[in-house]
């Protein structure tokens, strides 16, 4: 199996906390690869170590067989990784169109993928001279992740997509978050395992800041006791 | 939104603005219609040099959340660096050549961090080479610069002093001194000296941040041609010093007024660059400390100002578009102020001086809409609206925020720049220019909001009025209802006046009239 993205024996600090203390991954190509785990267990942490926002201290990143540990987070962003911050991060004071307009990363990247963007999320079209702010919650989350699809990405890292939202909207973004991952990689952090469990292929059960598990998925639905103990999830 | 929510939502904005109409109206109700013409041109010049300086600093603010306490020691050296372009050209045409050439070895920054973080130096060689090359460098640049030769004022001599010189430029008697020649050391060896200084240095200091600094992902054309530029251009300059001088020399006031305008802007940008690429960057996460640092800056660039072009005041000649006292003067309109170029014009029975009142406020309204255009369509300006409420989420889209960073620092500095070369010719060069521009930009800003653009504006122009009606109502009195007292603000009423309606707006609007809540 060819893996896109390895995360080696990763150390993070955050200022004189010791956040991570040994997290390894494997994201397969093409595949949604879940991040699992309780509140506090470095699920964030180790997307923001992947992009370069907190660098690690110790250990490698390898995206796409290139090791991506130490460059600057705008560097790595422009290999080709989007990033869908938990708290959405939309620009409030910028209408959802500039929203979308400035994840470009070459003239023209919003023109081209924008029937793609709509097609997914219809109701951006609507809003689109609206301020980021106007948005509900949910049409936050949309835009947000519309906005990672806006430049070439070939993985997506998605935190606490369904964070807030009511069920029909998660609904709707995992529908969402599946087509797209015909298309790209997908690394998830979700708190809901029964959101994860419907959309990931893979998991990795982050505990205490050190990887704990990782395998199929499949294998994890079956595995009560793992679920139990680590994600308190029965 | 409908109109009942924008009224309901922004009521208390609404009746400070009504209040504040009211004032403005009272006071213009109490003078002649000639005065008050001439008060608010007056104010609006006054407000828009205040723009200036405040905009910069709320930019910077606002994106990069430094509290630029240096920002008007800028104001200052803008306009100092105006004069000299203006009326000593040969001087600013002998400073060329040293200082592309001194900044060429820092245009190499990439090449230097990717030496640094390959470990090509270790143990020992690692801690001391920093020192041992910056100081190295920095006797080759002295060396070199103590017998660089640069025509120059004498400020400690009354008849060669910027005081002296300007006089005589502004009465038409410009003569520039002959050129200074090589006399202790050979041209070949200082140009050598030059360059080998500046790559070493910014070689040595690179080497002081190595291990903090993130791998350089490629090192292409674009890392070498900023040096290839710096070094070409030094040395063209250094071959047509004679020519340049003479051009310059010969110009007329109007176009050299633009050229010193220019430089004064470049050199602003440029060295908003440098400060935030070299001082500021290190210091992001520890505010107190850039705070003491730009408080630092701010004494050390009043001190350098004083060294250079000593401590006495002086005026900035007027270009020639301004400054006609003959024949049709003052004008009766603007076609004749065009026609003779006169300094002053009859506007309402009452004279205006047409660079304070006329130009400044145009320039100043032309600054104001530019960077909102730039603010608002163009793609610079939808990163720095973005950058504002998240850095790390622009950063996380593939924008290199720090040089985003470094361009608005750049650009504020750049405006500060403008607004002390604008005010040259307006209200003359003095030490203490730049401080007092600072507290009323700062001023501005609080009544304004502290990062809103339209709010520098606002409380620009706010603190522009209130000055100049105060001023005027210190000449002409305001009579106190139903007694016999004509009342006289005195002038340390001016400033405090500022100060109180600043106390007012955020008692009542504790984010300013325009900010937002934080």
């Amino acid at each position: 199996m060819t893996h896109l993205l390895e995360v080696q024996s990763i150390h993070t600090f955050i200022g004189q906390y010791h956040i991570l203390q040994g997290v390894d991954a494997r994201v397969p190509k093409g595949s949604i690869t879940a991040l699992l785990g309780r509140n506090g267990a470095g699920k964030t942490t180790t997307l923001k170590t992947i992009l370069g926002l907190t660098p690690p201290r110790q250990g490698k990143v390898v995206f796409d067989g290139r090791e991506i540990s130490g460059m600057r987070s705008f560097d790595i962003a422009a290999l080709g990784i989007g990033f869908v911050p938990e708290h959405r991060a939309i620009f409030r004071d910028l209408s959802v169109e500039e929203n979308l307009k400035i994840a470009e990363r070459k003239k023209g990247d919003y023109a081209r993928k924008q029937d793609f963007i709509f097609s997914l999320f219809p109701d951006l079209k609507r809003l689109i001279s609206l301020p980021g702010t106007h948005l509900s919650g949910g049409q936050q989350q949309m835009l947000a992740i519309a906005r990672a699809l806006v430049a070439d990405n070939r993985l997506l890292l998605i935190d606490e997509p369904s964070e807030g939202l009511a069920p029909v909207l998660i609904e709707q973004l995992m529908q969402a978050i599946r087509q797209l991952s015909a298309e790209t990689t997908v690394v998830l952090v979700e708190q809901n395992f029964l959101v994860a469990s419907q959309l990931a292929e893979h998991y990795v059960i982050i505990e205490e800041g050190r990887s704990v598990k990782q395998g199929k998925m499949q294998d994890l639905i079956q595995d009560k006791a793992t679920i139990h103990r680590y994600l308190g999830a029965a | 939104m409908n109109l009942s929510v924008f009224l309901r939502k922004n009521l208390m904005l609404l009746t400070v603005l009504a209040v504040l109409a009211a004032l403005f109206a009272a006071a213009a109700g109490g003078m002649e219609s000639s005065d008050f013409v001439i008060t608010l041109l007056r104010g609006l010049s006054v407000g828009s040099l205040t723009f200036l300086v405040a905009s910069g600093f709320s930019l910077i603010f606002g994106l990069l959340d430094v509290l630029n306490l240096a920002h008007g020691t800028l104001f200052m050296i803008g306009a100092y660096i105006g004069w000299t372009v203006y009326v000593r050209p040969d001087t600013f045409v002998d400073l060329l050549t040293p200082l592309f050439l001194i900044f060429s070895g820092f245009m190499l920054g990439d090449v230097w961090a990717v030496i640094g973080t390959r470990g090509l130096f270790a143990g020992g060689t690692k801690r001391v080479l920093p020192w041992a090359g910056s100081l190295v460098s920095a006797l080759i640049l002295v060396g070199v610069l103590r017998n660089y030769p640069v025509s120059i004022w004498n400020p400690e001599d009354y008849a060669q002093s910027p005081v002296s010189i300007s006089y005589l430029a502004g009465q038409g008697q410009s003569l520039l001194p002959p050129p200074a020649a090589f006399e202790s050391i050979s041209p070949l060896l200082a140009l050598a000296g030059l360059v080998l200084g500046s790559l070493l240095l910014a070689f040595s200091l690179s080497l002081f941040t190595a291990g903090r600094q993130m791998l350089v992902s490629r090192l292409g054309w674009r890392s070498f041609a900023g040096f290839g530029v710096f070094l070409l251009a030094g040395l063209l300059f250094f071959v047509f010093n004679d020519a340049l001088t003479n051009f310059l020399a010969a110009l007329n006031t109007n176009w050299l007024f633009l050229v010193a305008v220019t430089v004064a802007v470049g050199t602003g940008v440029g060295l908003g660059a440098l400060m935030e690429t070299t001082l500021i960057r290190p210091l992001y996460i520890r505010p107190i400390y850039q705070l003491m640092l730009t408080i630092g800056l701010s004494a050390i660039g009043i001190e350098m100002v004083r060294a250079v072009w000593g401590r006495p005041e002086f005026t900035m000649p007027r270009p020639a578009l301004f400054a006609g006292t003959g024949e049709g003067c003052p004008a009766a309109s603007l076609a004749d102020w065009w026609q003779y170029h006169c300094s002053t014009m009859i506007l309402l029975d009452g004279r205006i001086r047409v660079y304070n009142e006329i130009f400044v406020p145009i320039v100043g309204l032309v600054v104001l809409a530019g960077v909102w255009m730039l603010l608002q369509r163009t793609r610079l300006g939808m990163v720095i609206r973005a950058g504002v409420q998240d850095r790390e989420m622009v950063e996380a889209l593939g924008i290199n925020v720090r040089r985003v960073f470094t361009l608005v620092f750049a650009l504020g500095v750049g405006l500060a720049a403008l607004g002390g070369v604008l005010a040259a010719p307006s209200i003359g060069l003095s030490n203490m220019m730049g401080e007092s521009f600072l507290l009323n930009a700062l001023i501005a800003l609080a009544i304004g909001g502290l990062t809103s653009y339209p709010g520098a504006a606002l409380g620009s122009l706010l603190v522009g009025l209130l000055q100049q009606f105060i001023i005027k109502y210190g000449q002409i009195g305001i009579p106190i209802p139903f007694t016999d007292v004509i009342f006289k603000p005195t002038p340390p009423i001016v400033p405090a006046s500022t100060i109180l309606l600043m106390v007012v707006v955020l008692l009542i609007l504790p984010n300013g009239l325009l900010g937002k809540k934080e």
